[in-house]
């Protein structure tokens, strides 16, 4: 198979590649980048545990076709905090213990970060991560750290 | 109650991989990747029971990227199982050699450069089979004439389990009311979200090292070891975070075997990661039952006789099933008094996938069973759900003749909270109905099926010269949070903060030996070792301290925050990080080292102490289309003293949101041996707009086996969903549905057959 | 695992329709891929060619005409079209449905044209849009065409599309005076395709106790979106109440055609048409009557 140039941004870095067409966007963060913080769980894109954002918008990089990604701004679980500065969502994480295993966490935290984006006051937090699968917490603790960031219990940390 | 107040212990502190976690530092072995790395896959049985004839591998090992395909053939042909006292229950090769069981049993496996020309090569193996009679339902399996799965096992009787106390036909006699149900329980997948996954890599001194996903990294050490012929500690396996496991992943599976077998032969690291259908059709499952249960009491409700029948569906291999048959048994009687009891259970091989360990392990089973008679008995005798319970609950010092002594117990305090609760809820709108289930867990179990001459759990502590403490742990965090737990105990015992504690773990090379993460043991057993090892440092350390502070002898010393003082007069002390650098400067230039171990001796026949609970479900059912809606879970829990409050309240959400999903809409339907849903579109687990409101509300108590009094509180609390379910659905609409899952067909049959009486 | 392929990008549309005349019958069309990639990741399809659409901005659109109604862009994504201030004022009823369609994830990646040539007969939304009226335009090569909706779809996961065809846009006319659209979708998770799906229309006459036209179908109640014609039979030109609206939603329960599987029995199926059928008729026309007395329209 040809390869094809692929020229995206990853966390604010700039990325030239060669690749396969046939390589899903996960593949690429994963192996070419050795961004491991996104996680493949499943192969029928249901799972949400490889939750990035592309141009802002959560998707499922596993059924993203990296190609498809040209030219576009991908954050990952990486690029979230700023050095040792984490962000409001990540330390409500951390406070409300929403997390267990930790396996869908990256994808649970980019879901939760595009929907406070998208809706800082939401109504229905369950909405916002209905996409993700978590097998540990039962979801219940997730939704209390979202909830605290929707209500500004959280400033952005010495910004 | 004993009680102190506690600096740490009891506190909501951070996760002490959470940042790890959160930032997506934290590495898996499914992130694994190392220097030549090989991938591997794994060929699987289309049939549920055949003799494999012939296995052509060649066409496989000319394809391009291909580095070695191997079979059976290709092992030392050894038979193994975790079982590992009773021979005759090591019954799996994991790459069969000459007969499969189940569909999806491992008969050959392929390293290659990458994962898709491994796939490739999959399907250029050629494998002759000779199909042969199979059978899938444990009462045919048991049948004269039913085809047999292994030569050993008569009838295709795997185990069977005898529990017996009193005399139950005179209490049977002597009760004014007897009744008996059969239940259905059905099966339940794990999901994990990081399937079983492994990377052998095995170097030319004849050294193994394994990262994989585990639960118990000294059990797959050991079983690797013993099926590859390798010595014991020539093996190596490592992994700081596991992805889930809920009892998948303390057995040896194929991902580890076969990618050890590859990397074996060609002096290169093989990866093996499961995709999600495997892990659903390959991997072991929850076990499915088939209960008789007849009661026998009085008619003011006071139990009196309690007799119980179990086939369980075994799979194709022993596996763990054995111990969800003796633990379904015993916990059948939890939590109550009954004068008289009597368990018989079958295990019975089928040729469908192995069924095993799964959080609860055999009691959530037990307990749906238990609690949904009772409701039924109540309603019978016209008596309220609490108040049959209270009648008849255990308490401290309770002696389960023969089996166990019962030393802390809260199921009163429990009770009555859930009580309170439900009365607060007043009055319920139609079509909606509370229930309850109460239950009990093990925290650990006393056996020694493995056969380990070690300690169920050690730990290792090493403080050094700046007051860091390295704490050296076999435990396994699987989301557990036994990290953050241990981090706990020994900051609380040796009187630090949790930031001085380093935990060292999930390495067999540097770690002391712990059985695992499962039968919820790590709290309690490697707590105790954990608090052993803390106390014996911190004995250590006030000797040196006495040394400076001359008290009278009648004073004692302790640390706290690290400070160590007079416990009489807390202002008279000295800080610890002063104390341990002399104290190091006295022992030759050596840190303080110091050793803990804990092994349950003489602590009844299933473990040394069990929490209690009771939990409540508030659920809507649909009279037109049958759909149940979860509206509220409230749990009243005593498990002792609570380490980590954070860590139960999530242990308790996760675990209702698998529990429900137990009794509502998980399921692994099969056809001929073909699990027919082994994906996350078809297989139902709950999702975050499922989840019912949840309440933890704590009872403490005291349990003196445990660490600062601490008990389970992991799978117990998966124990009683079901049943409250159940019991909810028997309230709002009058049906009581004995076959799991309760769907919403199930419920509007159940209701039009109610309409017809 | 994902066969290897030709890949080629479509910048324009005629670009896209050109090349899929060059292809034929061996390429596949991937917009979003949500559907598509599952599919090819199982090696279920395989072509030899990819050709990807998600670039067209030009077939990305929402509006609406008072004359022609409303027009959506074939790859416009679901996403767009729940969030769409336009969606919300002329067919809140739409945006209902995307909401509860898979996960924001996929909405945000995935089209509806995707969606509707993919030919699900359990799919949301197509049973709103065919009870809607709704027409698709075709484009290849040799010109356009457009047909209902409800002839789009001939068999399970097969459309009428020809071999170098693309769906473009999907038009629902304004609904008439005295209108409501109503749609249930029955699942155990939240999210999950359908068990079984209804959408209902109702138009009331003048009087406003007549029904002057019905349109009901079932989603996953047979091997294409299903219309429930003798239902719709039983409520035309009669005075709606409940009795006529169960025995119109027991009609609809014989006259689909569903399966039984690892989800339901057929009867439960049937069972679930019926229940819903009625519901969603009865919500319908209490919306039409409320819609007619502050003379609009509810969709």
């Amino acid at each position: 198979m040809k390869k094809k140039q692929l020229r995206l941004t990853v966390n604010g870095e700039y990325h030239e590649l060669y690749i396969s067409p046939k390589k899903l966007l996960v593949d690429i963060l994963r192996d070419e980048l050795g961004l491991t913080g996104t996680k493949r769980g499943c192969s029928t894109g249901s799972c949400g545990a490889c939750t990035v954002l592309l141009d802002g918008m959560a998707v499922k990089s596993c059924s993203v076709l990296a190609i498809q990604a040209e030219g576009a701004e991908i954050t990952t679980v990486e690029g979230l905090a700023d050095g040792a500065r984490l962000t409001p969502l990540q330390r409500s994480f951390l406070d409300h213990g929403a997390f267990q295993c930790g396996f869908c966490t990256s994808g649970m935290l980019m879901s939760a970060t595009a929907f406070l984006e998208e809706n800082p006051a939401p109504e229905d937090i369950k909405e916002g991560i209905q996409g993700n699968i978590c097998r540990c917490t039962g979801y219940n603790s997730i939704i209390r750290a979202i909830k605290a960031v929707a209500e500004s219990k959280y400033k952005e940390e010495g910004r | 109650m004993k009680k102190h107040p506690y600096s740490v212990i009891n506190t909501p502190v951070h996760n002490i991989d959470g940042i790890a976690k959160i930032t997506g530092r934290a590495k898996y072995t499914f992130d694994v990747t190392l220097p030549r790395m090989l991938h591997g896959k794994i060929l699987r049985s289309p049939y549920p029971h055949a003799e494999i004839i012939r296995i052509d591998t060649s066409q496989a090992k000319r394809l391009k990227g291909v580095k070695a395909v191997l079979t059976g053939k290709d092992t030392l042909g050894k038979k193994q199982g975790i079982w590992r006292r009773f021979r005759e229950l090591c019954d799996e090769e994991i790459l069969a050699r000459d007969r499969v069981r189940y569909i999806g049993e491992p008969v050959a496996t392929v390293a290659a450069v990458d994962e898709d020309t491994a796939e490739e090569a999959l399907d250029l193996i050629e494998v002759e089979y000779k199909p042969l009679p199979a059978v899938y339902e444990p009462l045919e399996a048991i049948k004269e004439g039913a085809p047999q799965l292994h030569e050993q096992a008569e009838r295709n009787i795997n185990v069977t389990r005898h529990i017996e106390w009193g005399d139950v036909d005179e209490g049977f006699q002597k009760a004014d009311y007897v009744r008996e149900d059969w239940f259905r329980c059905s099966s339940q997948a794990h999901v994990c979200m990081e399937t079983h996954c492994a990377v052998a890599d095995y170097t030319p001194e004849g050294k193994l090292t394994v990262y994989t996903s585990s639960q118990s990294h000294y059990y797959i050490k050991v079983l690797l070891a013993e099926i590859l012929g390798l010595r014991e500690n020539d093996v190596r396996v490592i992994s700081r975070y596991t992805g889930g496991g809920f009892g998948s992943k303390f057995e040896l599976d194929s991902a580890q075997f076969c990618s050890s077998l590859l990397s074996m032969k060609l002096c290169q690291p093989v990866k093996i990661v499961l995709t999600r259908e495997e892990e659903f059709t390959a991997t072991k499952r929850r076990t499915p039952m088939f209960y008789y249960v007849r009661s026998g009491v009085k008619k003011d409700g006071t139990f009196l006789a309690k007799e119980a029948r179990v086939f369980t569906e075994g799979g194709a291999y022993t596996a763990m099933g054995a111990t969800a048959l003796y633990l379904t048994g015993f916990f059948q009687s939890f939590p109550y008094v009954w004068p008289s009891y009597r368990y018989d259970g079958y295990r019975v091989y089928t040729n469908t996938a192995p069924t095993s360990a799964m959080r609860g392990f055999g009691a959530p089973q037990a307990t749906f069973c238990a609690e949904t008679q009772i409701d039924l008995v109540a309603n019978d005798l016209g008596i309220d759900p609490i108040e049959i319970r209270r009648k008849n609950a255990m308490y401290p010092g309770y002696e389960v003749p023969g089996q166990a002594t019962i030393q802390s117990c809260g199921l009163d305090q429990c009770l009555d909270k859930i009580d309170q609760w439900i009365k607060s809820r007043g009055k319920l709108p139609p079509h909606r109905g509370i229930g309850i289930a109460a239950y009990g867990f093990m925290s650990g179990g006393i056996f020694n099926w493995f056969d380990t001459p070690y300690a169920f759990s050690s730990a290792v502590i090493q403080i050094n010269i700046d007051g860091k403490v390295d704490l050296f742990i076999g435990s396994q965090d699987m989301g557990q949070g036994s990290n953050t737990t241990m981090a706990m105990i020994c900051a609380e015992e040796l009187g630090v903060k949790i930031e001085d504690i380093r935990l060292h773990m999930g390495d067999t090379e540097n770690c002391p030996v712990d059985l695992g993460a499962w039968g919820s043991r790590e709290t309690l057993m490697q707590g105790n070792a954990v608090k052993m090892a803390a106390s014996e440092a911190k004995h250590q350390i006030l000797q040196f301290a006495s040394a400076k502070l001359t008290p009278n002898i009648v004073y004692d010393l302790d640390i706290k925050e690290g400070w160590i003082h007079l416990i009489a007069r807390p202002e008279r002390g000295l800080s610890y990080y002063d104390v341990v650098k002399e104290a190091i400067r006295g022992k030759d230039g050596q840190p303080i080292i110091a050793r803990g171990h804990y092994t349950p001796h003489r602590k009844g026949m299933i473990s040394p102490a069990y929490s209690f609970g009771v939990q409540a479900v508030e659920a809507d059912v649909d009279p037109d289309t049958g759909k149940i809606t979860l509206k509220n879970c409230v749990t009243a829990h005593d498990c002792g003293q609570v380490i980590n409050p954070l860590g139960v309240e999530g242990q308790l959400e996760g675990a209702i949101a698998m529990a429900a999903g137990y009794g509502f809409t998980e399921d692994l339907p099969m056809d001929e041996g073909k699990i027919l849903n082994p994906n996350l579109v078809d297989y139902m687990l709950l999702r975050a707009t499922e989840m019912p409101e949840t309440k933890v509300m704590e009872v403490e108590t005291y349990e003196p086996e445990g660490p600062f009094g601490a008990k389970e509180a992991g799978e117990g609390l998966t124990n009683p969903t079901a049943g409250a379910l159940g019991n909810a659905v028997f309230h709002a609409a009058g049906i009581s549905i004995k076959n799991l899952p309760i769907t919403p067909e199930k419920v509007l049959n159940a209701l039009k057959e109610k309409k017809k009486k | 695992m994902i066969r290897p392929f030709n890949y080629h990008r479509a910048s324009t549309l005629e670009e896209a329709l050109r090349l899929m005349a060059k292809y034929q019958e061996d390429y596949k069309i991937i917009c979003g891929g949500q559907s598509l990639l599952i599919l090819m990741r199982q090696g279920l399809v395989a072509p030899e060619n990819l050709i990807d659409i998600k670039r067209l901005k030009e077939m990305s659109y929402i509006s609406y005409d008072p004359e022609k109604g409303l027009t959506i862009g074939a790859t416009t994504t679901h996403r767009e079209i729940e969030k769409s201030p336009v969606i919300e004022k002329y067919f809140p009823v739409l945006a209902e449905a995307e909401k509860n369609l898979a996960s924001i994830q996929t909405r945000n990646w995935g089209t509806i044209g995707g969606n509707l040539a993919h030919g699900d007969p359990a799919g949301d939304p197509a049973p709103i849009l065919i009870a809607a009226n709704a027409t698709v335009k075709m484009a290849s090569v040799e010109g356009k065409r457009s047909l209902p909706l409800e002839d789009f779809t001939c068999d399970i996961f097969e459309t009428v599309l020809e071999e170098a065809e693309l769906l473009t846009e999907i038009q629902v006319p304004v609904l008439p005076k005295r209108t409501a659209i109503a749609y249930e979708k029955f699942s155990i998770i939240k999210n999950q395709q359908g068990i079984v799906s209804v959408a209902a229309w109702i138009t009331m006459a003048e009087n406003n106790t007549e029904c002057k036209d019905a349109r009901i179908v079932l989603g996953a109640a047979a091997s294409i979106p299903f219309r429930a014609k003798e239902a719709e039979q039983m409520l035309i030109g009669k005075k709606i109440e409940k009795n006529l609206l169960s025995r119109a939603g027991k009609k609809a329960s014989e006259e689909c055609d569903p399966v039984g599987d690892i989800y339901a029995t057929e009867t439960y199926r049937r069972l679930l048409v019926k229940v819903l059928t009625e519901k969603t008729a009865q919500k319908a026309w209490e919306q039409a009557k409320a819609a007619s007395s502050s003379g609009g329209t509810h969709a």
